[in-house]
């Protein structure tokens, strides 16, 4: 028998009982249209969890002097010379900083907190957050620069504002403290408020004039992309020989984990949402294969073949799924659409800030994530139609006949 | 050269006790002779001194004793004797490192320096005001803003007002010293030029051999009612000290005599 006409034969079925089976299509494409709409969310999470990590200081790739990152302090630093260069494609290399990062101490006239004193150059900042963010009074002018750039937060639990001195005091180079007055440039307000806590930034020659050094903390690398291998990281150590060279994903392993979670979400919300959807599949595949018991049983007499009868109602099946899951990936992209330009969860700020995202989630819809739901749901309307399809090759012609 | 070092508590001990050398030519005694003067006076002495500390709070209030050692202006240690259950608690200055003891909980704590701004046991001084490094003579600019004659004494008014890049909060201080180098008031202000906090004099006394504040009063503008007071009971100077006195075993000691 030819496959066409078992297609014809197929939809003709379906569109015998069409309320009915527009009613299983809708919970199709309801359910679709919910996993494909989850998943942009999921993805946009994802891609907003690396991208903060990444821009919050800490680029895709880093070099650190061994030991900094469980003792940082001015200690443990390395010199980079002022002509080096990232040996790296200029086409996969967004940029790189060089920095001093030490815990300090700030003091303003009424209140005193912990932060970490970064010393920057201003023009190599466009690879972390300070590139585009926020400010009122003025950033940073230079390396030399010796006022400080704080978070909005921050100045807030200080109590002071742009143009004011705050005292700043840590540890130089040989162990005893520095301090210095610094004036306030400007304030950044930066998405979540725990970088703005976190963060006072000043002059890089400022800082290490301050500390009695010409070394750095850390060298941090931005790409472009997301690296596919240790390869950069290699070529990084060849020269950066007795020091740390870290991936982002080692640098933020709580990030990267949650990251690799995010992969699995996906699949766990497609698993409830379809498996449900399943049975009520397996539910109506029965009771259309019981009504034409008759049907199937004349068939049969007239020499249609059990392999026949088995893909004609799989194939029911897997139109029925088709049609829902067209629908559904419409409808689910068409709701992404409609939010390009990102959810608000600002009213939940503490709450999410508290996972790492951003209080703005913008939902990302990737080409292959549709092709996953969309072949994964044929595969499950297939493995659905099975034992319908069983059920209908088990009919004998004979007492179908006779009823 | 530390001037507010140990300030107010030991530079009442130290400069508010300084002898009065004669004397100085009117016109000459500008601002900073007259402080580098009265820092010169306490550099390299020693000293002992008994006070008594009331924190007063609007709910409450709290007297202890302590007992002060000082050399120069490096070393110090601090002893509470009563009330009984802050006896033996203890604070030592080496230089710029600081710790305390509690005999509680027989523990020797080096203060990181995060934590001294934190309130002294639980009075209005900050730790780091026992041992802020603040240098009034490098960090500031002096100037007499006002003299005025009270009881017989010439009082000077004193404005220092930090450098551009000073560790200092402060938009300036005030000092009002007598011409005997007895330090009436001194008077922090914020950087709009408001007073935030108040170090004054309430008694003025003799008290081993120097004329002094015996009893003195911190407080902030803003905080009604809250205050901690300073009154010496005993003082002693350029007295004999055992290199000991200034070591964290003696910290741990319940007397060192």
């Amino acid at each position: 028998m030819k496959v066409g006409l078992l297609a014809t034969l197929s939809v003709r079925n379906l569109l015998r009982h069409r309320r009915r089976n527009a009613m299983l299509v809708a919970a199709i494409v309801v359910a679709v249209a919910g996993v494909t709409f989850m998943n942009s969310f999921i993805r946009g999470f994802q891609q907003d969890l690396r991208d903060s990590a990444v821009a919050n200081l800490t680029g895709h790739i880093k070099v650190h002097a061994p030991g900094y990152r469980d003792d940082p302090s001015i200690e443990r630093s390395f010199e980079v010379a002022t002509s080096w260069q990232p040996d790296i494609d200029a086409q996969a290399l967004q940029g790189w900083a060089a920095r001093v990062r030490v815990p300090a101490v700030i003091m303003s006239e009424r209140e005193t907190r912990g932060v970490q004193l970064v010393g920057i150059d201003p023009a190599q900042e466009g690879i972390s957050f300070l590139g585009d963010v926020e400010f009122e009074g003025e950033q940073l002018s230079g390396v030399g620069d010796k006022r400080v750039f704080l978070g909005a937060a921050l100045r807030d639990q200080l109590d002071t504002r742009v143009g004011r001195r705050l005292v700043l005091i840590t540890q130089g180079s040989d162990g005893r403290n520095r301090e210095a007055g610094f004036r306030i440039a400007g304030v950044y307000d930066a998405e979540g408020t725990a970088l703005e806590k976190a963060y006072v930034f000043t002059g890089r020659e400022a800082l290490q004039n301050l500390l009695d050094t010409h070394a750095v903390t850390e060298v941090s690398i931005r790409l472009l992309q997301d690296p596919a291998g240790p390869s950069i990281q290699r070529r990084l150590l060849s020269y950066f020989t007795g020091l740390e060279v870290l991936g982002w994903r080692e640098l933020e392993p709580q990030v990267a984990a949650m990251f690799v979670f995010a992969d699995t979400a996906i699949f766990i919300w497609f698993s409830i949402m379809m498996g449900a959807l399943v049975f009520g599949l397996v539910n109506s595949l029965i009771t259309a294969v019981m009504e034409r018991v008759r049907e199937f049983g004349m068939l049969r007499a007239v020499g249609m073949r059990p392999g026949a009868v088995i893909v004609q109602v799989v194939m029911e099946s897997t139109v029925l799924m088709a049609a829902g899951v067209a629908i559904g990936l419409g409808i689910g992209w068409l709701l992404c659409a409609s939010l390009a330009d990102g959810l608000d969860l600002s009213q939940w700020a503490s709450g999410v800030e508290m996972v790492g995202m951003r209080s703005l989630v913008v939902p990302r819809l990737y080409g292959e994530d549709m092709l996953l739901v969309a072949v994964l749901s044929l595969v499950l309307g297939v493995v659905a139609s099975l034992y319908p399809a069983w059920r209908a090759v088990k009919i004998n012609p004979l007492e179908a006949m006779r009823r | 050269m530390r001037w507010r070092l140990l300030c107010p508590l030991f530079l009442a001990l130290g400069t508010l006790g300084v002898v009065p050398l004669g004397v100085l030519a009117d016109t000459a005694q500008t601002a900073r002779a007259l402080v580098e003067r009265a820092i010169d006076q306490t550099r390299g002495r020693t000293s002992f001194a008994m006070m008594s500390m009331t924190v007063h709070r609007p709910s409450w209030e709290r007297t202890s004793t302590l007992e002060a050692w000082t050399r120069g202006r490096e070393d110090a240690l601090i002893r509470f004797t009563e009330p009984a259950r802050d006896a033996g608690n203890a604070t030592l200055k080496q230089g710029e490192k600081m710790w305390t003891y509690t005999p509680k909980l027989n523990r020797t704590i080096r203060l990181p320096f995060s934590l001294m701004s934190q309130s002294w046991a639980g009075s209005d001084f900050s730790y780091n005001d026992l041992s802020r490094t603040d240098n009034l003579l490098h960090q500031y600019d002096l100037s007499v803003t006002a003299t005025e004659q009270r009881e017989g004494h010439t009082v000077y008014t004193i404005e220092a007002v930090p450098h551009e890049d000073a560790p200092v909060v402060w938009g300036k201080e005030v000092l009002v010293l007598r011409d005997d180098f007895v330090l009436l008031e001194q008077v922090f202000y914020d950087q709009d030029l408001e007073p935030l906090k108040k170090m004054q004099v309430l008694e003025i006394g003799e008290l081993g051999g120097r004329t002094m504040g015996l009893r003195l009063r911190m407080f902030e503008f803003d905080k009604a009612d809250s205050y901690t007071e300073l009154e010496w009971r005993e003082a002693d100077f350029d007295i004999e000290l055992d290199d000991q006195l200034f070591t964290l075993f003696s910290l741990r000691q319940g007397s060192p005599r």
